[in-house]
């Protein structure tokens, strides 16, 4: 073991499946030999960023898409077809992007055409739970404050436009309310004899004569 | 030295507690004109208590001249009392018609009138003035603060009240009435043909004006510090009601006439920001209206929560300004009034 290269067992060695003594003589290998141990370097940077990616979470896009595709599937959304007949799309199942891919119709410029193998995961393609997380949020991103409190300041701005209009609804006339016309000759009339501060009362001859500026209501008592 | 600070400034500290206690004594020694009841010996009561009884007993003539806060007056009223029948109006120059009040539920309200004024004023018995050659009693109204709110004069032969004044706290004289060539009897004066009225039958009982209050009716006890509910009464005009709630102090009248429901925004007067004839507030309460009432008298009418306000006042402006305002406000149209309703009716202010 001593010139020759750790192979399938380095990924053993990383795992910790390995036993004592293999594990000892595959130290002792690493070592002495920097291709296998820059080849272990680099398996563990990648172990450690897969388990790090977590679980993922189905994609807004992918999840929409499967949404159109139960409805289409469903009763009333379209033609029954058969078994064989490739669904809604013009492909196959497979034949078009995956689900969930995130990527344009037709690929990523200078892709290959459509199910062609996906690329080899570099370190570029590589996303982070965080970056991912705030990818998510990106669609929405331009209506929030640029402020380390923007979801509260949108939360906020939210209560007061629902109490603002509550306030408004609330603050209109009551539908049922009668247009009335205050008959002020007769509150005069009636003001004069309780006060007993009795007025002159210019009362005109003819009704009809009367300004306009006498009130709504002539005198009816 | 530094032994010596603290009796340094023996004298100042003694200054600024005397001044402390002047201070709080005099405090305590003036009230505010709007404190209830003004402290006196009241003695001037009986004087107008018999003039209340001589209105329903002494039939008489005299001519009421009338001024308003401008200091103008109005035209001359041939005034006949008749008891029994009221008292009937006949102005004096050309173009009006003699009018007659019936004066049965006159008796009842003088006497809320003078309770109030007892209430609110000290009423003193200024002594035996002489008034166009003719003895009158001069009783004074006076505020807490000592300042005379009001003057009555009563004939001492007869015991009717020949006149009246009502002065705001600066002294100025803002209200009054006169009678002269006061003569017993309404012989030849009586009009044969006259418009009649008398107030409306419907008289509120304090259990209907809580069951009005219940039903978001605008009927408070008191409107400010001197003005109290004297009387309420009802009508019904076009199928709604209308309520008429008679507040005074004792010397001025402030009636507020409440309707349910809305002005129409076509009305024939000008509608600004839900008012006519005041401003948000209360403010600018406009004076009467020439071609219904005579000078002294403001008029203002608004709408407010469902309801329509019409002010009617024999009182001074500041009076009937404070009226106005106690009442609910004159509703804007505004975005942000009707948010601020809103806000209110929810309980939010």
């Amino acid at each position: 073991m001593n010139r020759e290269h750790l192979g399938e067992r380095l990924s053993a060695l990383i795992d910790g499946e390995l036993g004592p003594a293999e594990h000892e003589s595959a130290l002792i290998h690493l070592a002495k030999c920097e291709s296998c141990r820059f080849e272990a370097d680099m398996m563990r940077r990648l172990k450690r960023r897969l388990h790090g990616l977590g679980e993922p979470e189905p994609d807004l896009d992918f999840m929409g898409r499967l949404v159109g595709l139960s409805r289409a599937d469903g009763p009333g959304g379209g033609a029954p077809r058969g078994p064989s007949e490739p669904p809604p799309g013009g492909a196959g199942f497979g034949a078009r992007p995956p689900l969930g891919s995130s990527r344009p119709l037709g690929g990523f410029p200078g892709e290959g055409p459509a199910g062609s193998p996906v690329p080899m995961m570099t370190e570029e393609t590589v996303v982070a739970p965080e970056r991912s997380a705030r990818r998510r949020g990106d669609r929405f991103s331009h209506l929030l404050p640029t402020l380390p409190g923007g979801r509260y300041a949108v939360a906020g701005f939210a209560v007061a436009t629902v109490l603002l209009g509550g306030a408004f609804v609330a603050g209109g006339e009551p539908g049922d309310a009668p247009v009335v016309e205050p008959r002020l000759s007769d509150f005069a009339v009636e003001h004069a004899v309780t006060s007993r501060v009795i007025p002159v009362v210019d009362t005109p001859a003819d009704p009809a004569a009367a300004p306009s500026g006498s009130g709504p209501d002539l005198p009816t008592r | 030295m530094s032994a010596e600070e603290p009796s340094a400034h023996p004298f100042p500290t003694a200054v600024a507690a005397l001044a402390l206690l002047c201070l709080l004594l005099t405090g305590s020694a003036h009230p505010g004109a709007d404190e209830t009841p003004a402290v006196g010996s009241d003695d001037g009561m009986p004087v107008l208590r018999r003039s209340a009884e001589a209105a329903g007993t002494v039939a008489y003539t005299a001519v009421r001249e009338m001024t308003g806060e401008s200091g103008r007056g109005t035209e001359p009223t041939r005034l006949v009392n008749r008891p029994g029948d009221g008292v009937a109006l006949v102005p004096m120059g050309e173009g009006g018609r003699p009018f007659i009040v019936r004066d049965s539920p006159f008796k009842e309200l003088d006497e809320r009138l003078l309770s109030t004024l007892e209430r609110v004023y000290a009423v003193g018995d200024a002594g035996i003035t002489d008034l166009d050659g003719r003895p009158t009693h001069t009783v004074e109204a006076a505020r807490a603060n000592g300042t005379v709110a009001g003057r009555f004069w009563v004939d001492v032969d007869t015991g009717i009240l020949v006149g009246g004044s009502v002065y705001e706290e600066t002294g100025r004289a803002v209200f009054g009435f006169r009678l002269t060539d006061l003569e017993p009897g309404d012989d030849g004066h009586w009009p044969e043909e006259a418009v009649t009225d008398s107030p409306w039958g419907d008289v509120l009982s304090p259990t209907e004006r809580e069951e009005l209050r219940e039903e978001g009716w605008e009927l408070p006890e008191h409107l400010t510090w001197n003005l109290s509910l004297v009387d309420a009464r009802g009508t019904v005009h076009a199928g709604h009601k209308v309520v008429h709630a008679v507040y005074s102090d004792g010397m001025s009248q402030v009636s507020v006439f409440s309707q349910r429901g809305k002005l129409e925004e076509g009305h024939p007067f000008a509608f600004r920001n839900g008012s006519v004839g005041t401003g948000t507030g209360g403010t600018g309460v406009t004076p009467q209206h020439d071609t219904i009432f005579d000078g002294g008298r403001y008029h203002a009418l608004w709408q407010a929560d469902g309801f329509v306000y019409t002010v009617l006042a024999d009182a001074p402006a500041d009076l009937t300004s404070s009226a106005v305002t106690a009442l609910p406000g004159p509703e804007d149209s505004g975005f942000w009034s009707r948010v601020q309703r809103g806000m209110s009716r929810l309980g939010f202010l």
